[in-house]
C-alpha cells in the first residue's frame, strides 16, 4: 500500500488514559485538540507526571485511547495494523538499550524490520538506507562499533537513525533528550530539525528542556491540568502559557530572556554601576545570592563595576575585590 | 569490509564446530563400558558378513537412540535458555531458574506418583510416552502462563526470577510429599527420572522425542525476527510492528515444548539452557537469532554428546546421572560469565 508523503497528524477532543491494575480505566488528559503538519517539529511539554508519555504512547497505538479521534491523514490510528503503523510512525523511548555484541549498524538496521523478509534480510537498498541514516545523525565510521561502547549521546543518536532508517512520515521521541550533557542536547535537537526540514518528517517530542525547545521548535503543544494550548512557542510566551505551566510560586517565567528562573526573597536592595559582560555577569552573581537590584529606589548599598575590580560601597565603609567571587565571599 | 570479515569467520566456526559434532558422535557411538572399534560403525549400517551382531545390537538399540536423545536435548534446551533470555532481556534466564522444568517435573510427578502402577508401566509405549509429554507440556506451559501472567504486572525481571526459584521449590515440597505417600517401586522409578538419563529414552519414545523438538525448533525459527526485536525491549518491539502478544505466547509455546518434552523424557537436566547461549554470544559474537539459534542447536548437541560420553567413561560398568555432569560442565561456565561481566545490565 503506499501511504501519502505528506502527513498530517490530528487529534480531535482525544481523551488518554490506561487501565490499572485493577481493570479500572483511568483517564489522564482530557478533551486535547492538537495538530502537527509535515515537515513541522513539535514540541509536547507539561509538568512532570501530567501524561506526557501516556499520549505519546497512544499515539503510536501502544496504549488504545479512550475517546476522541488520532487520525493520520485523516484515517483513524486503529485502522491501520500493527505493520502499517509502523511504516508510518517510529519511535524513540527513553528505554535505555545494552545488548551485548549488537553494532551500530545492527541497531540502526532494526529500522528496515517493518520492511524485511521473515528471516530479516537486508536488501542492498536498505543496506543504503541504514547507511545514510548513519551518515545523517553524524556516526560514519561508527559502524561497527558496540553500541555498549559508545556515549549516551552517540546512542541516542543511534537510536534516531534507526528511527530515520524506519523510513516513516511520522517521528515521536519521548524525552530525546533527557540523561544527555547540554551540548548533546543541543545537537540532539538540532538534528530533528535538520530531518523535519530537510526530510519534511513530523516530528513530535516530548521534553523538559524548555529553554532549547522554545528556541528550536515550530509548535508547543502544551498540556496542563485544566486545560492546553497550541501554537508557536512565542504565542505560548505572549499568552503567558509559560507562567502557567508550574504551579509553582517560586518558578518563573522571564519575559524578556525567555527562561525560567528561580524566584527568591530579597536579602537587601542593591544599585550597581558598570557596563559589559562585566556587568551583566556581576547582576547575575547578586541576584543568585539573592539581593534585589533596583534602579531608581534606594538601595542599601552600591556595587562599582571597573576594569578589573569591584567596589563595594556600604554605608559607612568602601571595600575593593580582585573577583566577583570574593566580592560575594564577602558579602556572605 | 569488516562485515565481510565477520561473515567469513562466522562460517568457519560453524565448520569447526561442525567436525566436532561429527567427531563426538561417532565417539558416543563407540565408547562406553564397551568400546566399539571404529571400523563397526561402517560395518552396522552397511550390514555384511563381517558384522557383529552383539555390537550392532549395541549400536542400534542403545547407543544410536541414546546419541541422538543426547543431540535433541543439547539442542531442545539451548533453544528454550536462548528464547528466554531474548523474551526477559535476562541472562540468567532459562527453562531451569524459570520453573519451566519444575513444572514439567510436578506434571510427571503427579502422573508417575499419583496413578496407578498400570500407567506407570505402560510408559515404555508409545501411548504413555504421549502421555507422559502430555502431562509434561502441561506441566511446563501452565507455568510459562504464570510466569507471563507475572511479568505482565510486574516489571523487575529480578522478582520474576525469584518467583521461579520459589516455584521450584514448592514443586519440591509438593513431590517429596508425594513420594511419602508412594509406594517403593513408583518411588524408585521416579528418583531415577529425576537423576535425568538420556539412556533411558527407546526407540518408541524417540517417535515422539523427535517431532516435538523439531516443532518446538520451527516455531522458534518462524519467530527469528520478532526475537531479534524483543532485544531491544517491548516497547522497540512494538513500535517496529510485532504484536507483541501473539509473539510471545508462540515463543512461550515452543520453550514450553521444547523444555517440557526433554524434561518429561530425560528428567529435570539443567544449565544447558543458560550456559550454551552464553558460549555461543561468546563465540559467534552476534545478537541475531538468524546466527544463534542453528549456533546454540550445534553448540547444545556438542556439549551433551560430551557430557553423555563422560557420563559412562570407557571402561566403566556405571552410568553417572547425567545432570550432574552438566551441572559440573554448565555451573563454571555460569560462574565465569558472572564474574567476567560483573554487572547484569545487558543480554550478555
Amino acid at each position: 500500500m503506499k501511504l501519502e508523503t505528506r502527513s498530517n497528524i490530528e487529534l480531535i477532543n482525544l481523551t488518554v488514559g490506561y487501565e490499572q491494575p485493577d481493570g479500572v480505566p483511568l483517564e489522564i488528559l482530557k478533551g486535547m485538540n492538537f495538530t502537527a503538519e509535515s515537515g513541522e517539529m513539535v514540541a509536547l511539554i507539561g509538568s512532570n507526571g501530567i501524561g506526557k508519555s501516556t499520549l505519546l504512547r497512544s499515539m503510536v497505538g501502544f496504549l488504545k485511547y479512550f475517546s476522541g479521534n488520532i487520525k493520520f491523514n485523516g484515517k483513524e490510528l486503529n485502522e491501520f495494523g500493527a505493520k502499517e503503523v509502523a511504516q508510518i510512525m517510529s519511535f524513540v523511548s527513553t528505554d535505555n538499550v545494552r545488548v551485548a555484541n549488537m553494532t551500530v549498524f545492527d541497531l540502526v538496521a532494526y529500522g528496515r524490520f517493518p520492511y524485511t523478509n521473515w528471516i530479516g534480510k537486508l536488501t542492498n537498498n536498505d543496506k543504503n538506507i541504514v547507511e545514510e541514516a548513519i551518515e545523517k545523525v553524524g556516526l560514519s565510521g561508527f559502524e561497527n562499533r558496540l553500541i555498549t561502547q559508545i556515549s549516551d549521546g552517540e546512542r541516542q543518536r543511534a537510536m534516531i537513525a534507526r528511527a530515520v532508517s524506519q523510513d516513516t512520515s511520522v517521528i515521536i521521541l519521548d524525552e530525546p533528550t533527557a540523561f544527555l550533557d547540554v551540548s548533546n542536547k543541543y545537537e540532539i535537537f538540532h538534528l530533528l530539525q535538520i530531518l523535519s526540514r530537510e526530510k519534511g518528517k513530523t516530528i513530535v517530542l516530548s521534553t523538559h528542556d524548555l529553554n532549547i525547545a522554545l528556541r528550536e521548535v515550530d509548535k508547543l503543544w502544551i498540556v496542563t491540568e485544566n486545560n492546553n494550548f497550541q501554537g508557536a512557542p512565542e504565542d505560548a510566551v505572549l499568552n503567558g502559557w509559560l507562567n502557567q505551566l508550574f504551579k509553582n510560586k517560586h518558578v518563573g517565567f522571564d519575559l524578556q530572556e525567555g527562561e525560567y528562573f528561580f524566584k527568591k526573597e530579597f536579602k537587601a536592595k542593591v544599585k550597581v554601576v558598570g557596563e559589559g559582560l562585566a556587568l551583566t555577569w556581576t547582576l547575575r552573581a547578586l541576584n543568585r545570592m539573592g539581593y534585589q537590584i533596583v534602579i531608581q529606589a534606594e538601595p542599601d548599598f552600591y556595587v562599582f563595576v571597573n576594569e578589573n575590580s569591584w567596589e563595594l560601597k556600604l554605608k559607612k565603609s568602601t571595600q575593593v575585590f580582585n573577583s566577583i567571587y570574593q566580592l560575594l565571599a564577602f558579602l556572605r | 569490509m569488516k562485515e565481510e570479515n565477520k561473515r567469513k569467520s562466522i562460517r568457519w566456526v560453524f565448520i569447526l564446530l561442525g567436525i566436532l559434532f561429527i567427531l563426538l558422535f561417532i565417539s558416543d557411538l563407540l565408547l562406553g563400558s564397551i568400546i566399539i572399534p571404529l571400523k563397526q560403525i561402517v560395518l552396522v549400517f552397511f550390514p555384511t558378513a563381517e558384522t557383529n551382531e552383539t555390537f550392532r545390537t549395541i549400536i542400534l538399540e542403545f547407543r544410536l537412540p541414546k546419541a541422538l536423545t543426547a543431540i535433541l536435548t543439547g539442542a531442545a534446551l539451548s533453544v528454550s535458555g536462548l528464547q528466554m533470555q531474548t523474551v526477559f532481556r535476562n541472562p540468567l534466564a532459562g527453562p531451569f531458574v524459570l520453573g519451566i522444568s519444575a513444572g514439567a517435573s510436578l506434571g510427571v510427578a503427579l502422573f508417575v506418583l499419583g496413578f496407578s502402577s498400570v500407567l506407570v508401566f505402560g510408559l515404555v509405549s508409545v501411548t504413555g510416552a504421549w502421555t507422559l509429554a502430555i502431562v509434561a507440556w502441561t506441566g511446563s506451559f501452565l507455568v510459562m502462563l504464570l510466569v507471563l501472567y507475572v511479568s505482565a504486572r510486574v516489571n523487575d525481571i529480578m522478582t520474576i526470577l525469584i518467583l521461579g526459584i520459589l516455584f521450584s521449590s514448592a514443586v519440591a515440597a509438593i513431590v517429596s510429599i508425594l513420594q511419602y505417600f508412594s509406594n517403593e517401586s513408583m518411588l524408585k522409578a521416579f528418583v531415577i527420572w529425576t537423576m535425568g538419563s538420556l539412556g533411558s529414552v527407546t526407540n518408541s519414545q524417540l517417535s515422539v522425542l523427535t517431532p516435538a523438538i523439531l516443532a518446538g525448533i520451527i516455531l522458534a525459527l518462524v519467530k527469528i525476527k520478532d526475537l531479534n526485536a524483543f532485544l531491544l525491549g517491548e516497547n522497540y518491539a512494538r513500535s517496529l510492528g510485532v504484536r507483541i502478544i501473539k509473539s510471545r505466547i508462540i515463543i512461550f509455546l515452543s520453550t514450553s515444548l521444547l523444555a517440557g518434552t526433554i524434561t518429561a523424557f530425560c528428567g529435570p537436566i539443567g544449565f544447558i539452557g543458560i550456559a550454551v547461549p552464553h558460549i555461543c554470544r561468546v563465540i559467534f559474537k552476534t545478537s541475531n537469532h538468524l546466527i544463534l539459534i542453528p549456533a546454540v542447536i550445534l553448540t547444545g548437541s556438542i556439549v551433551m554428546l560430551f557430557s553423555d560420553i563422560l557420563s559412562q567413561l570407557p571402561g566403566m560398568q556405571t552410568t553417572l546421572p547425567i545432570n550432574s555432569v552438566t551441572a559440573i560442565i554448565g555451573i563454571p561456565v555460569i560462574m565465569w560469565m558472572i564474574i567476567r561481566n560483573k554487572k547484569f545490565t545487558s543480554v550478555a
